[in-house]
């Protein structure tokens, strides 16, 4: 290790005892320091690779048990402008649905490999978000991003991630499925940041085809704004997106955090008007809640429910869906996690009632 | 060591939790729709199309499958499902058909549903349970039949019309898009299907010009479908479709009623990355 970089690893340790006991890689835990996501994450949106800080921030406040390595840090460099991080996801889960048998498994759910070159250090970054597990690789992100000089905004292009709402670890959340905004779903496009004090703002054009052929029939435009503040934070976003020719679609958000004691509390309310749909359109409405409580250093409980309206317009139709999962993280770069998921919905359709019993191992760099 | 301080938030949030109740059902059919909306309760789940979509994509799929901003421009809504799904390329899996009459096994839609390691991305319904293996065995059952698209409800069985294009009117592709498709309310009659009705022509600052050669066929086991394949790469620029529909030996259905106007379908070849 370099004595510069030693000097930065200390300088990130020193930083990082100051924050809480307890952090993790979800919005909670910007929540929870009362920081925005760029404190970790090369992305200013949040999510994928994470800087130098957030590495070392990971290593050394995460665990319940930093394992010494001495010197040799991970601060996610392979060169002087390479940096690298990956996050992989494996679960043994049981799922039980009425009148149908359980179905146990072991399963791949994820694993992502990021890739950043800064290529003018602090002002141009080209970054890659690849899947490469389960199934064929697949491309989620690809960008570039130019910062100002004083990095109070950032002009970014490529295939990227719009900005609405919290950025959830849980793409199956129904705020993430409602919007159609999730990070499964990105898009071509252009953003604009503008991140000044407590303020973050962000606006967006882009194709509106979920990265798939674009139409000239019209685009989808995003913008948010976020206020944070060290115990709360408050945003609100609104996507619009005409592409499709039969019809556009709308959607709405307020979303938040609140740090009360060692528990984090994030909120979501979206509420989506899809006309592209026959029979006038139809409007949704989905909403989060999250606690989550910092037990000791490496452990956490998270408790999240949520509901959806999946048409505002027919009544007993809403579904509910509640979470429990505890998180420990033994050691650096580890995560287990153990939780279950409860589905509630009409009692007509059976996958409404799904239970979710899981085990996964986090693995992340 | 342990902090109880959170304790009593977590009680809070689960009274909040409380009053957030899901429906009762009350007033739906058996797929969670208004009762009357379909005539009543929809008959349970066969291997026909409008089965299936009433029982399946509709309730489970149309959530996020919907719009412009559709996960791999899929639509699985009423108007779109048929013409999106059978005989058509996936996207996430070019080589393959997302439903390929005949050939349940190699339907990607089949592979999507069972969680095949040969997908590329998640397994679906995303976020959901696995639909019931009897539920995709009846899916299977449908493509093993030949996928066929079941009557034609409404205004577009009175009249033979193009009821979709991809790459849709004044879409941007890239050039590997291959194939051009074009779905048809009826089946079109095969020898009207010839250089006279259907032409691709490139557009540019002078006279248009003709694209190349095409070939042209009927989707297997989707006779509504029109596969046109440019025999080479198309290059960048803009392209216009034509459907000659009026006139000696325009495009008709099998029932020799005629298209009656000439369709017109504009999309552009952009090489940009």
């Amino acid at each position: 290790m370099t004595n510069s970089l030693a000097r930065f690893v200390s300088r990130c340790m020193a930083l990082a005892c100051v924050f809480a006991p307890s952090v993790h890689a979800e919005p909670y835990l910007a929540v929870g320091q009362g920081a925005k996501c760029s404190q970790c994450h090369v992305n200013p949106t949040g999510g994928g690779l994470r800087n130098a800080f957030g590495n070392v921030f990971a290593q050394t406040q995460l665990p319940a048990h930093h394992l010494d390595t001495g010197t040799d840090v991970w601060a996610g460099g392979l060169a002087r402008f390479i940096s690298i991080g990956a996050d992989l996801r494996f679960d043994a889960s049981s799922q039980q649905v009425p009148h149908t048998r359980t179905l146990a498994q072991f399963q791949m759910q994820q694993t992502r490999v990021y890739l950043g070159a800064s290529v003018i250090p602090d002002r141009l970054l080209v970054y890659v978000d690849e899947q490469v597990a389960p199934g064929g690789a697949l491309n989620r992100e690809a960008w570039g991003m130019f910062w100002s000089a004083d990095h109070s905004w950032y002009l970014k292009g490529g295939q990227l991630y719009l900005p609405f709402g919290l950025r959830l670890q849980d793409q199956t959340a129904f705020v993430g499925q409602v919007s159609g905004i999730n990070m499964t779903t990105p898009d071509q496009g252009v953003e604009f940041g503008w991140l000044k004090g407590h303020w973050d703002a962000q606006l967006a054009e882009s194709n509106g085809t979920a990265g798939g052929a674009a139409t000239s029939n019209g685009k989808q435009s995003s913008a948010q704004l976020t206020w944070v503040d060290s115990l709360w934070r408050l945003g609100a976003a609104a996507n619009y997106n005409n592409a499709a020719a039969t019809g556009s679609r709308s959607a709405w958000g307020v979303f938040g955090g609140l740090k009360t004691g060692n528990v984090a509390w994030l909120g979501e309310a979206d509420l989506v008007d899809d006309r592209s749909l026959a029979g006038g359109g139809v409007k949704m409405l989905a909403t989060l809640v999250e606690a989550n409580w910092a037990l000791a250093r490496g452990h956490n409980l998270k408790v999240t429910g949520e509901y959806l309206d999946p048409n505002r317009r027919v009544a007993h139709a809403a579904q509910t869906r509640w979470s429990l999962l505890y998180e420990l993280t033994p050691v650096q770069f580890v995560q287990l996690r153990a939780g279950v998921r409860y589905f509630d919905g009409i009692p007509q359709l059976d996958s409404q009632h799904t239970r979710l019993y899981f085990l996964e191992m986090h693995g992340f760099l | 060591m342990l902090d109880v301080s959170g304790a009593r938030a977590l009680v809070a949030l689960g009274a909040a939790l409380l009053a957030a109740c899901a429906g009762n059902g009350e007033g739906l059919d058996a797929n969670g729709q208004p009762l009357g909306s379909a005539g009543g309760t929809p008959p349970p789940l066969t291997a026909d199309f409008q089965s299936i979509q009433d029982n399946v994509f509709t309730p489970v799929c149309v959530r996020c499958h919907s719009g412009a901003g559709a996960p791999q421009g899929l639509q699985l809504d009423a108007a779109h499902s048929y013409a999106l799904l059978v005989g058509v390329p996936s996207n996430e899996e070019p080589g393959l058909l997302r439903v390929q009459p005949g050939v349940a096994d190699s339907s990607y839609i089949v592979l999507k549903l069972e969680g095949s390691s040969a997908i590329v991305g998640a397994q679906m319904p995303f976020g959901g349970p696995p639909l019931p293996q009897s539920t995709i065995d009846v899916i299977r059952q449908w493509i093993s039949d030949g996928a066929a698209s079941g009557p034609v409800a409404g205004a577009a069985a009175a009249r033979f019309a193009v009821v979709a294009t991809f790459p849709e009117d004044q879409a941007v592709v890239v050039p590997e898009v291959a194939r051009i498709v074009v779905a048809f309310s009826h089946e079109p009659d095969a020898s009207l299907i010839n250089d006279t009705t259907v032409h691709l022509e490139r557009l540019g600052t002078d006279a248009p010009e003709p694209a190349g050669p095409i070939f042209m066929r009927l989707a297997d086991g989707n006779p509504r479908a029109l596969l046109i394949n440019p025999r080479g790469a198309l290059a960048a620029g803009r392209y216009r479709l034509t459907l000659r529909g009026s006139g000696g030996g325009a495009l008709a259905d099998v029932n020799a009623h005629a298209l009656g106007i000439d369709y017109v379908s504009e999309f552009i070849v952009d090489i940009t990355p």
